[in-house]
């Protein structure tokens, strides 16, 4: 076996654990599926291309993560996407007024999942993105930070941020609890 | 992370990022204890915890949406395997030039197909065990069993002690990220009694455990949110002569253990079942 052939196979094995997030990942990205697909096959040719340079002490996932966010900012969509205004990231344009929770803001009902789908929908790209690395591939938030190219707390107040937007959104919709 | 003056003192409230940091496990060490002293006196800061980490796991599940359809995991399965030119054109992107050839010809004696079950089966297997830190199979049957023999103890007094489901079921709120209904009295099959309930954890997820009798047999039921658990389907169905008989609800996995016979196990289960059920 030629090293190259190695290589590739080492490449293979890290990657095909990772497939199915990717592509519900690039999903997310660019909202449908044809683009989806385009968008996983492009990040394996560029990743396994740039293979020689991946130090095998740093996390695969977050490196790759990377690669596909990097390809999806290439696209027309990921083009659009990067253009639209956010407000970012420092003044908290949500409403804390608020002290505290009421007791039925606490134990939202969540047992129906098109709700949350909905809600989802409706974050923010840049929110959301941040929020699914956490919550859906339990990606850390210095390595988030690495794949989104934005400092760490920035990183913590858009998932913060993110949170606290689905909890509005959701909030019209609560039934009662427990 | 950056804090702020009054953050050090244990009598402030959570604010939002630090709530947050707090549930994704990202703060230091120091900060983590100086927040968990402020639960274990602050019953708001407690509930919008255990809320926070309901919005998490139900994100988790609801962020885990699309699946790759068989024929596209098919095409980029066999592209990682070979990675040759791409095995379809693309749709939407320009690609710039190929990949020089890597792997020799022979792959493409194996059908897509092929592949398409490969895949399909270690992606059954990731999504299974890959995303969660998940406990082998038998050593939650045997946590499963460890708990129950402690409740057989003597010397065991639960937590709750009530054959009211009204007491039982307010006395997890709060205690417990998710919720569950406790059947009415005359709803339990025959001779079945609840007789106190614990706070307990399971593959370090909380879970409510139930104890029930039914005629002199002590039974065990845990109850653990869906999203969270272990899947359970290759449980064993007996262990060391007790039967562990598992079932699930959208929201809920509810395992069993008792060494009465399995059929009265199973329609406990079924009215516990039942119960969850919206009215
Ligand atoms: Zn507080």
């Amino acid at each position: 076996m030629s090293s190259a052939t190695t290589r590739s196979a080492e490449f293979e094995q890290l990657a095909l654990p990772l497939l199915a997030s990717l592509y519900n990942h690039a999903h997310w990205l660019t909202r449908n599926p044809a683009e989806a697909e385009d968008l996983v096959q492009e990040t394996f040719t560029k990743a396994l291309r740039a293979f020689d340079s991946f130090q095998s002490d740093t996390n695969f996932k977050a490196w790759i993560f990377r690669i596909l966010r990097n390809t999806f900012l290439t696209t027309r969509a990921g083009i659009a996407a990067a253009r639209t205004v956010f407000l970012e990231d420092h003044p908290d344009t949500l409403d804390t007024t608020a002290s505290g929770p009421t007791p039925e803001e606490i134990l939202l009902r969540l047992d129906n999942d098109a709700t949350l789908h909905t809600a989802l929908e409706q974050l923010q790209p840049q929110l959301r993105e941040a929020l699914l690395l956490c919550d859906v591939e339990e990606i850390k938030y210095k390595d988030i930070a690495v794949i989104l190219d934005v400092p760490i707390g920035t990183v913590m107040s858009r998932i913060s941020r993110a949170r606290r937007t689905l909890r509005q959104l959701l909030q019209p919709q609560l039934g009662e609890s427990l | 992370m950056n804090q702020t003056p009054q953050a050090n003192q244990s009598t402030d409230h959570l604010g939002h990022d630090k709530l947050s940091a707090f549930i994704d496990g990202e703060l230091a060490p120091a900060e983590k204890q100086r927040i968990e002293q402020h639960l274990s006196t602050c019953h708001e800061c407690t509930l919008r915890v255990l809320s926070a980490t309901q919005l998490k796991t139900a994100t988790a599940r609801a962020g885990q949406r699309f699946a790759p359809p068989p024929d596209a995991l098919a095409r980029l399965t066999a592209q990682l395997h070979s990675q040759q030119a791409p095995a379809k054109p693309l749709q939407t992107m320009k690609t710039q030039a190929n990949l020089p050839t890597k792997t020799p010809a022979r792959i493409f004696s194996i059908r897509p197909a092929a592949w398409a079950a490969l895949a399909a089966a270690i992606l059954l297997t990731v999504s299974f065990l890959g995303w969660r830190q998940l406990h082998p199979t038998n050593t939650l049957a045997a946590e499963l069993l460890d708990q129950h023999l402690a409740t057989l103890s003597s010397s065991a007094t639960p937590q709750v002690i009530s054959t009211d489901r009204h007491t039982v079921k307010p006395w997890f709120q709060g205690r417990l990220p998710f919720s569950f209904n406790l059947p009415e009295p005359a709803a339990l099959p025959p001779d079945t009694t609840l007789k106190g309930a614990n706070l307990t954890y399971l593959n370090g997820q909380p879970a409510a455990l139930l104890l029930f009798t039914i005629h002199k047999h002590e039974v065990s039921v845990f109850l653990t949110q869906r999203s969270t658990s272990p899947t359970l389907t290759t449980l064993p169905n007996t262990r060391s002569g007790f039967t562990l008989h598992a079932a699930t609800t959208p929201d809920l996995r509810i395992v069993a253990v008792s060494d009465v016979n399995p059929a009265e196990l199973d329609n406990l289960i079924a009215s516990l079942v039942q119960a969850q059920k919206p009215i």
